[in-house]
């Protein structure tokens, strides 16, 4: 399930950023900023699809937006919120 | 406060169909004075139509207004006003619709349920209503249609740009430029207390008597941004409020929707920050309106650095207590002992 949300993530991130690196960068790679670099407007966009398609509203739910920091806090974030469904 | 008209083409701006016409239809002179009166308040003129994208040419042609966006093609409508949205920066809120078909329009308002949905028939007098009478208009809010066109022609050699955003933004010349507010700043501040949303932590407008009070204050700093680079000058596009001390307190951070993506608001986070900290500052404190509609705005102080306070967990808790749509307040706050980023070289400071 995990592996599934990651790989997903992943592409998610790759076609927001329009370069393949999220692919295949380190889970504890940042996502805003140096990291993946996405910015504001990136990173409303991403939570907007996950929104649509996992029906999790991170902006609500996390209002610290910790789950943004890598990409494996947000697959963690997500993981723990599908579960619980 | 409605900032963007989408106007559909056939039957409503055109007098006829486009694809239907031995001769490309003209405009209905009604309306396109509707969208020349509405431009010159400021707001934004947008087409979507189910038609070639020559449909959008001739429609510029014969209403004689360059468009800040046109979406044409087969898709849903409520798809194409979305697609604008994201172009523009805008909120559904900040939208109205403009359609002859009646099942257009419910697929819209079913969709888009935010949006005005609006029959041509109606639009000549709902242009004056409250919504679209922009309460102070400033220059930057009479040049607006052309920013947004300056905008267009940024974002298609974005598109083609193969580097990074950084380098995109060095390669566009980007100048951003910070200072002090003046009393000459007072109708456009102002404006954007108004205006702002998606990056503004108070959420309330500030009267222009307010912030000459804030500029005159020795307890206050307000400082401003501006924004320009070779496709154009956008003028003021935002500013903040500072209690200085040992933490310094934010109470008002706003910027316009239209900088979005170009890396002013991390260069203002950045500045604020670094100045606080040159200032012998320990922390800054940033209280900011919990609401649907700026999580740019908590996306770009999350990018900063910025935690929620601990104050404001014990507060609201976690799980039921809190609710989302209510538009709370957290107080996000930066330890400045950590480190800060470089001020970007295309930003001046005062």
């Amino acid at each position: 399930m995990t592996g599934n949300l990651t790989s997903e993530i992943r592409q998610l991130l790759a076609e927001l950023t329009g370069n393949s690196r999220p692919l295949d960068a380190p889970l504890e790679t940042a996502l805003l900023r140096d990291g993946i670099g996405l910015d504001s407007l990136g990173g409303t966009v991403l939570l907007t699809q996950i929104e649509q398609r996992y029906g999790v509203d991170i902006a609500g739910e996390d209002l610290n937006l910790d789950s943004l920091a890598s990409i494996g806090t947000l697959v963690a974030y997500l993981s723990a919120q599908l579960g619980r469904r | 406060m409605i900032k963007c008209v989408i106007w559909d083409l056939d039957n409503t701006l055109f007098d006829g169909v486009y694809l239907e016409s031995d001769v490309p239809p003209a405009a209905n002179a009604t309306l396109a004075g509707v969208v020349h009166e509405l431009a010159g308040r400021g707001i934004l003129q947008a087409i979507a139509s189910k038609n070639p994208p020559e449909a959008a040419q001739h429609a510029e042609r014969v209403t004689g207004h360059a468009f800040a966006a046109a979406l044409c093609g087969w898709g849903a409508k409520s798809a194409a006003i979305r697609a604008i949205m994201t172009e523009l920066g805008l909120t559904a809120e900040a939208v109205a619709f403009v359609d002859d078909d009646a099942l257009e329009r419910a697929e819209v308002s079913f969709t888009l349920p935010d949006v005005l949905v609006l029959e041509p028939q109606d639009i000549p007098e709902a242009a004056g209503w409250p919504p679209f009478s922009p309460p102070v208009m400033t220059d930057e809010a009479r040049r607006r249609g052309e920013l947004y066109l300056q905008r267009r022609a940024r974002q298609e050699e974005a598109r083609a740009f193969g580097g990074s955003r950084d380098e995109f933004l060095r390669h566009s010349q980007t100048r951003v430029t910070i200072g002090r507010a003046t009393p000459a700043d007072l109708p456009r501040l102002h404006e954007l207390s108004v205006r702002t949303h998606q990056f503004n932590s108070a959420g309330s407008a500030v009267s222009e008597a307010e912030f000459a009070d804030l500029i005159g204050s020795p307890s206050y700093e307000v400082a401003t941004v501006r924004l320009a680079d070779r496709f154009g000058d956008d003028g003021l596009v935002g500013g903040c409020v500072v209690v200085t001390g040992g933490t310094w307190q934010v109470p008002l951070l706003m910027m316009s929707c239209r900088a979005l993506g170009r890396g002013v608001i991390d260069a203002f986070l950045t500045w604020i920050c670094r100045t606080a900290r040159a200032a012998g500052a320990a922390q800054v404190a940033l209280p900011c309106l919990i609401t649907p509609r700026n999580v740019p705005l908590r996306i770009a102080l999350t990018g900063a650095g910025f935690k929620v306070g601990p104050a404001d967990h014990n507060r609201h808790g976690t799980g039921a207590h809190r609710d989302p749509r209510t538009g709370r307040t957290a107080v996000y706050v930066r330890d400045l002992g950590e480190p800060l980023a470089d001020l970007p070289s295309w930003a001046r400071q005062p």
